[in-house]
């Protein structure tokens, strides 16, 4: 299980990354037709860039986090659940401060500063499970002091 | 356990979602009787139920105008330099389709026929008033047409004004592709002025006026006057501006304002499936008339050689343009008042998860179904707080904006078919009940449609035959 948190948390600090490349990919690839003549409307389908922004973001990094905290309850490594829990809480975040910025783009520029957030969370839940993964089973089973977080 | 729980209400929620294969409009949505006299949602199919397919144009009688169309899906040829054709459906080979011309009074009849569009198509009158069962929506009004067969619409040209006409199958693609043309009725007594149809459709990427990209010469006598039928067909508001003369908006959605002055600066913004008729008269120089994306039109002698302006910032407002005059009803003695509050937020849509449209909290298919009975005046106030524009369209009836953000409208009677809601804005308008049927009343952004953003106003004692969804494959949006 430790091996599946890390694995989970890890692939979502790899999707930020992604989420920057098809962002990037987006708007070259809008201001790449707009060279070309095309007219952005309402009606505009979107390209490769964005597609691939709207499913990383809404479906697959979402799933991810959500089974990271499934698999968080069976990891007993203190500090797991916290940890997933936070993962959630900032993917939950950073998908509604998306939708919020189609109202009020200034709040596109917290999107992209949550994405570090994200980046971060995952990358130190990944970690704290790295550290103990070796160490025998049982002995997480000691109290320790990032504990406290439970199901 | 405490997940175990949310997970069990997620689960209940998206079982809870899912929308019947096939449903009548009958048994939609939660009956809002808008504080007037609470009557049975007419629910039973036969009884003392009128049926929306017995509410038809005249019957009998040789029509004034004419008119077969052929639904095709193939190329669509675009007219301009460097166009390049798309897939789409054309209407007798073409896109945007035949304008059609009546004169007020005239009786119309439409012979549509499917040659090979697989999804089945209809035609709805966009802005026309016409009896229910002439209205084309699949499901609702009539069965989708399939290919191979035909249906034909009859109804009278009451309304002069501008005025179009697209499928209402599948519609959030088949618009976007091509399935339109434009209608104008004109005043019995004859036009005035000459007019210059100007319906704007973007392809592929390609912004179109009359099916043509880029510029486009009309030959106009200097001192002449020319109205402007701008029809917007798109998904989202068209801005349309005028070089090298001052102009009057002399119509939005088919009805004149009143007492227009000269306007100059200023940007219109057409919402979706709106229309805005601009009057000029022509200088020795010629006017340009723009839609953006490059889509002109330059009206004026051979050589004009009109200017070409940025896009002004300032916006034409309707809501204090032209003069005030009687609407003929009163909207503080109304009959009902509902509210169209369009929001959005997270939970599952016929199942799928995600970002979803709500009308008064809810997601479809538990949106209101707006009740009136024949003769009601009934009020509207239409909110978003939902973070995107939302062009809403009423079928069936014209609505008078009484006022924006608590405002009141202080210019011309501003009558609507198609309205702009912006995010954070409140709209208070009113209508008289005096067609019966049942009718949609939704965002013309047609994906939005496709989201669930679609209500009915639906009059007692009226029920439909039709089905959405199942064996006729009747998807209006
Ligand atoms: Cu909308």
């Amino acid at each position: 299980m430790r091996s599946t948190y890390r694995a989970l948390a890890g692939l979502i600090a790899i999707g930020v990354v992604l989420q920057a490349a098809t962002i990037a990919l987006a708007w070259f690839g809008v201001m790449n037709d707009v060279d070309g003549g095309a007219v952005y409307d309402e009606g505009t389908e979107y390209n490769a860039g964005q597609s691939l922004h709207a499913i990383l973001g809404m479906i697959v990094i979402p799933v991810l986090a959500l089974l990271l905290m499934i698999v968080s309850f069976f990891t007993k490594v203190p500090g797991a659940v916290k940890w997933a829990g936070l993962v959630l809480l900032v993917v939950v975040v950073q998908v509604l401060l998306a939708f919020a910025s189609f109202g009020a783009p200034i709040l596109g520029t917290l999107h992209g500063a949550n994405a570090l957030v994200v980046m971060g969370a995952a990358g130190m839940a990944s970690r704290r499970v790295q550290s103990s993964v070796g160490a025998p089973e049982q002995a997480t089973a000691q109290p320790t002091a990032g504990a406290g977080a439970g199901a | 356990m405490l997940f175990a729980v949310a997970l069990g209400f997620v689960g209940w929620t998206w079982w809870g979602s899912l929308v019947p294969d096939t449903y009548s409009m009958d048994d939609m949505g939660v009956a809002d009787f808008g504080g007037g006299e609470a009557v049975a949602h007419e629910a039973a199919h036969g009884g003392s139920a009128v049926g929306v397919d017995t509410l038809t144009g005249p019957p009998d009688g040789e029509p004034d105008v004419s008119e077969t169309l052929v639904a095709r899906a193939g190329k669509v040829e675009i007219g301009g330099d460097g166009a390049r054709a798309v897939d789409g459906y054309t209407l007798n080979d073409t896109s945007p389709g035949p304008v059609i011309r009546a004169k007020q009074g005239d009786l119309v009849e439409v012979r549509l026929v499917n040659e090979s569009v697989p999804d089945g198509v209809t035609l709805h009158w966009h802005g026309v008033d016409v009896p229910n069962a002439e209205d084309g929506v699949a499901g609702v009004t009539q069965d989708a047409v399939q290919e191979g067969e035909e249906h034909v619409y009859r109804f009278v040209a009451e309304d002069a004004g501008t005025y179009w006409y697209h499928s209402h199958q599948v519609s959030h693609e088949q618009v976007k592709r091509g399935l339109l043309g434009t209608l104008v009725i004109e005043p019995a007594r004859g036009p005035s002025t000459d007019d210059v149809v100007a319906a704007v459709h973007t392809y592929s990427g390609q912004r179109t006026v009359q099916g043509m990209v880029g510029e486009q010469h009309v030959e106009a006598a200097a001192g002449s006057t020319r109205r402007v039928r701008v029809v917007n067909t798109n998904d989202g508001a068209v801005r349309t501006w005028v070089s090298g003369a001052p102009y009057r908006v002399v119509a939005v959605d088919g009805r004149e304002i009143n007492g227009p002055t000269p306007v100059e600066g200023k940007t219109v913004s057409v919402p979706a499936g709106g229309r805005v008729d601009l009057e000029v008269e022509i200088p020795d120089d010629g006017v340009r008339v723009s839609f953006g994306g490059g889509a002109s039109l330059v009206l004026g002698p051979a050589d004009a050689d009109a200017p070409t302006d940025d896009e002004p910032k300032q916006r034409f407002d309707p809501l204090t343009y032209g003069s005030p005059a009687d609407i003929g009803f009163d909207p503080d003695a109304a009959d009902r008042s509902f509210e169209y509050r369009i929001g959005r937020r997270i939970g599952f849509l016929d199942g799928r998860p995600g970002f979803w449209w709500t009308i008064n909290g809810s997601i479809f298919p538990d949106v209101p179904m707006y009740m009136v009975q024949e003769g009601d005046v009934v009020r509207m106030t239409i909110s978003n707080d939902s973070g995107k524009v939302h062009p809403m369209h009423l079928h069936g009836h014209h609505a008078v904006v009484l006022s924006r953000d608590g405002v009141s409208a202080s210019g011309s009677p501003w009558w609507v078919d198609s309205l702009d809601v912006r995010d954070g804005e409140t709209f208070e308008v009113a209508l008289v009940a005096d067609n019966p049927g049942i009718w949609m009343d939704h965002c013309h952004n047609l994906i939005h449609a496709s989201e669930g953003l679609v209500a009915h106003l639906s009059y007692v004692g009226v029920s439909t035959p039709f089905r959405v969804g199942g064996a006729d494959h009747n998807h209006p949006e």
